[in-house]
């Protein structure tokens, strides 16, 4: 009697159970290209079970995908950092990430020839860096300055968008570094591209540099205010709410208020006042506050104080976010109507 | 018919036969329902084995297969069962991942929007508060430097009026004291001062030198003479006393010529007094008149002593011979 046709050949019989991934782990140090290529196969269909990465972790597998990673074979390359994406989106294996410093061994296929091997590592790194502790690390190894490279130097949109997920995450944590690799002028490109998730991801980054005082100054510094100004009133939504959002933090700084004056910041921002975006209401508040405190923005926001005063009545389905509009508005009241 | 029938339904080991007597097909329907409670389907007392249902369809060998083998559905439903589940478990698994990772980001994003925002009202905050701060400072700074500047000003002015007032003292007192130190004189009288008045106390000095020296010559012509006189005296009294009277006047004179006796050595002595008191009276009366006469009597002491050294010499001599 003879077997039935294997259909699909790169299926590898996965052992029953908890056998499964240390047979496959053994599989994974296998001479044979094959074997290894099936494994590893096998091997992204487990991964999606936390249980399976547990085990993997405990039986030291992630060592061996580590030395996979500098595996001559594209294919092997490929779904090596694809299991390592798979592992990565699951908090048990960003703790395998940073146990086994994985995060610097991935980062030498930044160069890698094969476009989808890249685009799983971006992938990877942007589930590494939704948590804190992967953003750290990822800072920590110094892979900013390559990934800033990178997002000036890739073509494809959907790399630079993984790229910008990425460094927003980061960025939220420490911007020193980036802004040493002079990010800013670069995102200020990204701004104006066509793609509307880039130039809303570009804007959101933005929003995360300018929270320190170093990236308020650069901000300023390189003429990035006109841009946002010119992004509210931007036809997507969530560019719009972006957009505010790193004009609320930017204009913190005096420079920072003239110059959205200069650029009449102020109307877009009204407008923004009554879009359908809670967070783009709240973002737009903000900025009128920060507006407000220079005299001349406190001039023509007097006029409008009626608008802020309905908001302070607003209600909102999410307590926290009516709670704090409610808030938001009540203070630039308060702001406006300041006497010195 | 009976037997054609369980003919039908047995199932012979041997070749299936079917025989039966050709018939006239009744009519199939009945033009009467005989009851409703009877069932439509009635099996057919003969009939196409084709439309038998009690004809197993399928391999002409089946009816020799023996037991059943399996029920092919009731077998394939676990086997189907796992097939399907797995798989659905794992898309399952695979979308609530995902389902899972979109929540996490959209609380996650709401909890930044809303942090940022609080963020940023810190910042404002700050932002006033340093600027309130800043400003402070810079009015407290220029409050402080114009204190300064006022009390630096003032000092000022207490400096200059009491420099003014010390140093308006300093020029009479310098004067005062350069004028003490004698740094001002007239030339000529300083020129008297310096010159003429020193060589005038010199000159005055000599001129009473001389008078001094010339009374102590005379002292001690006086003396000589008297000794003289008293060892001639002793000397005559002793060979014979004849008194000579010596009284001339010009009591040089007399002593020069001869060597008188006690008397006369008195009335010498006297007159020498007297030429003494009158020398004084002279000396008393006019400077020049003094000086003349001093001159005059050194002139004449000296030849006084030229004439008592040869006297003496005389004497001596007397003696030598005598």
């Amino acid at each position: 009697m003879e077997l039935p046709i294997n259909i699909n050949a790169a299926q590898v019989t996965t052992a029953y159970g908890h056998r499964a991934v240390p047979k496959l782990n053994e599989e994974l140090q296998s001479e044979d290209l094959q074997t290894r290529q099936k494994a590893l196969m096998a091997l992204c269909g487990l991964m999606h079970d936390p249980e399976y990465i547990y085990k993997a972790m405990n039986i030291g597998c992630m060592e061996n995908l580590k030395a996979l990673l500098k595996d001559r074979n594209s294919l092997v390359r490929i779904k090596t950092t694809e299991v390592l994406y798979i592992t990565a989106s699951h908090s048990v294996g960003r703790f395998a990430f940073l146990e086994h410093n994985i995060v610097l061994a991935l980062s030498f296929l930044l160069n890698d020839p094969s476009p989808v091997c890249r685009r799983n590592l971006y992938k990877a790194y942007m589930q590494l860096v939704q948590v804190p502790r992967g953003a750290e690390e990822i800072i920590s190894k110094g892979l900013i300055s390559p990934l800033v490279w990178k997002l000036q130097g890739e073509v494809e949109e959907e790399f630079q968008e993984l790229i910008l997920d990425t460094l927003v995450l980061c960025l939220r944590e420490d911007a020193t570094e980036a802004l040493n690799s002079n990010v800013v002028p670069i995102l200020k490109q990204k701004l104006i591209s066509t793609d509307e998730n880039i130039r809303s991801k570009a804007a959101r980054a933005l929003l995360n540099v300018s929270i320190s005082h170093v990236g308020k100054k650069q901000v300023c510094q390189f003429d990035v205010i006109p841009i946002l100004v010119h992004l509210l009133k931007d036809p997507v939504e969530h560019v719009r709410c972006n957009a505010a959002g790193a004009l609320m933090f930017a204009m913190v700084i005096t420079e920072g208020k003239y110059a959205a004056l200069e650029a009449e910041a102020i109307s877009p921002l009204l407008e923004l006042l009554h879009s359908p975006m809670s967070v783009a209401r709240l973002y737009a508040t903000k900025a009128l506050t920060m507006l407000a405190e220079a005299p001349e923005g406190r001039k023509v926001l007097q006029a409008h104080v009626p608008t802020f005063r309905a908001m302070e009545v607003e209600p909102h389905e999410k307590p926290h976010m009516s709670e704090a509009l409610q808030r938001a508005a009540r203070i630039a009241v308060s702001v406006i109507e300041f006497k010195p | 018919m009976a037997s054609a029938l369980t003919d039908n339904t047995s199932r012979a080991p041997t070749t299936y036969t079917y025989t039966s007597r050709p018939r006239a097909l009744p009519c199939q329907r009945r033009r009467y329902r005989y009851s409703l409670t009877q069932p439509d389907e009635e099996p057919m007392h003969y009939g196409n084995i084709m439309y038998d249902r009690r004809v197993i369809r399928g391999n002409t060998y089946a009816l020799q297969t023996g037991p059943l083998l399996f029920d092919f559905d009731l077998e394939v439903t676990p086997v189907l069962e796992v097939l399907v589940g797995k798989t659905i478990e794992q898309s399952l698994l695979e979308v609530m991942e995902e389902e899972e990772l979109a929540n996490l980001q959209a609380s996650q994003r709401e909890h930044e929007e809303l942090r940022n925002s609080e963020r940023a009202e810190v910042q404002r905050l700050e932002e006033q508060e340093r600027r309130h701060r800043e400003e402070k400072e810079r009015r407290k700074k220029q409050q402080w430097e114009i204190v300064h500047k006022h009390s630096e000003t003032s000092q000022k002015i207490a400096a200059q009026a009491f420099a003014q007032r010390y140093l308006a003292d300093l020029l009479p007192s310098v004067f005062g004291s350069l004028r003490d130190s004698g740094y001002f004189y007239d030339p000529i009288e300083r020129d008297i001062e310096i010159g003429f008045l020193p060589w005038l106390m010199n000159e005055v000095e000599k001129t009473m030198e001389y008078s001094v020296v010339g009374r102590t010559v005379l002292d001690m012509l006086i003396r000589e003479v008297v000794e003289k006189r008293l060892c001639m005296y002793e000397h005559q009294r002793d060979s014979h006393p004849s008194p000579e009277p010596k009284d001339e006047p010009g009591g040089p004179k007399t002593m020069r010529e001869s060597l008188g006796t006690s008397e006369f050595l008195e009335q010498s002595m006297s007159q020498t007094q007297r030429l003494l008191l009158d020398r004084d009276d002279l000396q008393r009366t006019t400077y020049d008149e003094s000086l003349s006469q001093e001159r005059k009597l050194m002139d004449e002491s000296e030849l006084l002593g030229q004439d008592e050294e040869t006297a003496r010499r005389e004497s001596l001599g007397k003696e030598e011979l005598s």
